[in-house]
């Protein structure tokens, strides 16, 4: 059932914090031309459909894949839009990979886009309008605003992450030390990505323990900066891919999980999620992908990992659940250097969500990297030959997961 | 159009513009009507004005939901059975604000926690009592219902969670 697909290319925009120089168009074009100078063989006309996608309501622009229809190259052509907040990038390469698996006639290759320039709006109203309803709710149930915003430690992803944390480091032992280390790792390798945006190349532990709490555990020295950038894959047949690039990379398994949502109930409830450590999604997503791409011992089996981690606690649990390690080893695969560089299962070589992060985009921004990693032309490309990679997104109320498992050679168990 | 024209002309978008324009403007979400079943809130509600705790019970799964959800998405059941929970509990996790004063420029530590009702299988977003310093804030804190002085039949009834003090070593004497 459905053809084998191929990633033939992928490319970024420059990440910074305001990309004032551009528009939202501008953004999506310098992305898509970083993709197809990678494949000179391949021009705009060949594109056969769309799919783009960025978090709504953070820009305050609505129907965005329309205003930037010639910028693309869309015009006259299939184009849809996908948006599922956090997951957004990773919902729209699932999007790209499912157009080009459908076999539909005449739609061979398909360009996947997301974007964000989170600059251009108000974030923390777009985040309040992710949680607005739930706010609402409880409002109406007699909790006033004021303690609401102070419940939900100024609404968002921080607070949400910052319970997270607290039951990580509570159930693996680590200490803010730990949590430190990876941010080093990240933003150290973000310093040799061309289009990462905190790129701190002299970045030490002490220095990220001496910045203030944000919430604790997590301190400003921690967190994610909100970027602005693009990031554009190009999926087709494998039979184009053959002839477009020296190494194809086939999309073996893709996973989209929703478990039940933590820290908020729906409509006032409680939430489900115990221990928001336990990631029940994540495990099922990466077990999705992972029997998709005939993978047994992802340990052994995975190559490179791209997790979406804004937060260094998430990186350390996303790639225990995804079972990359064994549960709590994570922090000592960090410390001892497997997971740097030059180790055996290099994780975030691009500096991670952690170091670039618009939001939109930075779930695609996963796979795309996984993907260049594994052809070689990756900016920060692992000295070793990387055969299967994964590609993660995290979003929701931490509950929603997306998975991609790409490899050089076409594993896919579903024929 | 031709490969090299489309390649050219993505090109001088970006050269010609040196820099874009920024047009300031504002948007608001000025008004919002959110819709939401409330109906399984009800009875809930009347226990807690009666200085009581109820859960809702799935009768598939069992598990119970402390405040009360309307549908229960592991077995596409409607959770239908009302169980008394006990006024104590566990926190499940924790984070600590850190609040400033926009008068004096204080900052103030405040620990917000996610409570488990002890006999329910939902933790829900809650305060410590103002006692609670945010330092002895830990995973499986023993807490117990605070009443408010006039409850009213809202979730605020539940003012905020007093520790319990540990007593296990009493217990142990009284082994002796
Ligand atoms: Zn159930």
């Amino acid at each position: 059932m459905g053809r084998q697909v191929c990633i033939a290319s992928a490319g970024f925009s420059e990440h910074a914090s305001k990309r004032s120089d551009v528009n939202m168009p501008e953004l999506v074009s310098e992305a898509i031309e970083d993709c197809l100078k990678k494949v000179p063989s391949v021009s705009v006309n060949d594109i056969d459909a769309f799919v783009n996608g960025n978090m709504p309501a953070f820009e305050g622009s609505n129907i965005p894949e329309l205003w930037m229809t010639d910028w693309m190259g869309a015009r006259n052509k299939p184009l849809m839009r996908i948006t599922t907040g956090g997951t957004t990038g990773g919902s729209v390469a699932i999007g790209g990979y499912y157009t080009v698996t459908a076999e539909l006639p005449g739609i061979d290759t398909v360009l996947a886009i997301a974007f964000e320039q989170q600059s251009q709006g108000d974030t923390s109203t777009g985040l309040a309008s992710v949680a607005y309803g739930e706010i609402s709710v409880l409002n109406t149930l007699g909790i006033s605003y004021e303690q609401l915003t102070q419940l939900l430690s100024a609404g968002a992803a921080i607070g949400v992450a910052s319970y997270q944390a607290t039951n990580y480091m509570r159930r693996s032992k680590i200490t803010e030390e730990d949590l430190a280390r990876v941010v080093v790792q990240n933003r150290h390798n973000a310093a040799n990505t061309w289009w990462a945006h905190l790129k701190m190349p002299d970045l030490t532990i002490a220095d990220v323990l001496e910045t203030p709490y944000i919430s604790y555990p997590l301190r400003y020295g921690m967190v994610c900066p909100a970027s602005d950038g693009a990031c554009a894959m190009l999926f087709t047949t494998e039979e184009k891919a053959k002839d477009l690039c020296d190494i194809p990379v086939y999309v073996n398994g893709v996973g989209s999980v929703a478990n039940e949502s933590g820290v908020l109930g729906y409509n006032g409830s409680g939430a489900g999620q115990l221990d928001t450590s336990e990631q029940l999604g994540a495990m099922k997503s990466a077990e999705l992908a992972f029997g998709q791409a005939g993978i047994s011992f992802p340990r052994k089996e995975i190559d490179y990992a791209e997790v979406y981690s804004p937060f260094p606690n998430q990186e350390l649990m996303w790639i225990e659940r995804l079972g990359l390690f064994e549960e709590n080893t994570a922090s000592e695969m960090y410390e001892t250097g497997v997971t740097a560089l030059n180790g055996e299962l290099p994780i975030n070589c691009s500096g991670g969500v952690n170091s670039t992060n618009a939001i939109g985009a930075s779930a695609m921004e996963r796979p795309a990297v996984a993907a260049l990693q594994i052809m070689g032309k990756a900016s920060n490309q692992v000295p070793k030959t990387v055969h299967t990679a994964i590609g993660h997104g995290w979003g929701g109320i931490i509950n929603l997961i997306t998975m991609m498992v790409m490899s050089n050679k076409p594993t896919r168990k579903i024929k | 159009m031709s490969k090299r024209t489309q390649r050219k002309s993505m090109g001088y978008i970006k050269k010609d513009y040196i820099r874009t324009r920024t047009m300031p403007g504002s948007w608001y979400l000025s008004s919002y009507r959110f819709k939401f079943n409330i109906t399984h809130f009800k009875p809930f509600q009347d226990k807690l004005k009666e200085r009581k705790l109820v859960g809702l019970q799935c009768s598939s799964c069992n598990r119970v939901f402390f405040p009360p959800r309307l549908i229960c998405g592991k077995c596409f059941v409607k959770p239908d059975r009302w169980v008394d929970l006990r006024e104590t509990g566990r926190v499940a996790t924790f984070t600590i604000t850190y609040l400033k004063d926009l008068e004096t420029g204080e900052v103030s530590e405040r620990p917000v926690v996610l409570v488990q009702q002890d006999g329910s299988d939902t933790t829900y977003t809650a305060q410590l009592s103002p006692d609670v310093d945010y330092k002895d804030t830990y995973i499986g804190m023993p807490v117990k219902v605070h009443w408010a002085e006039e409850p009213t039949g809202g979730l605020m009834d539940i003012q905020f969670y007093d520790l319990v003090e540990d007593n296990s070593k009493d217990l142990e004497l009284r082994k002796d």
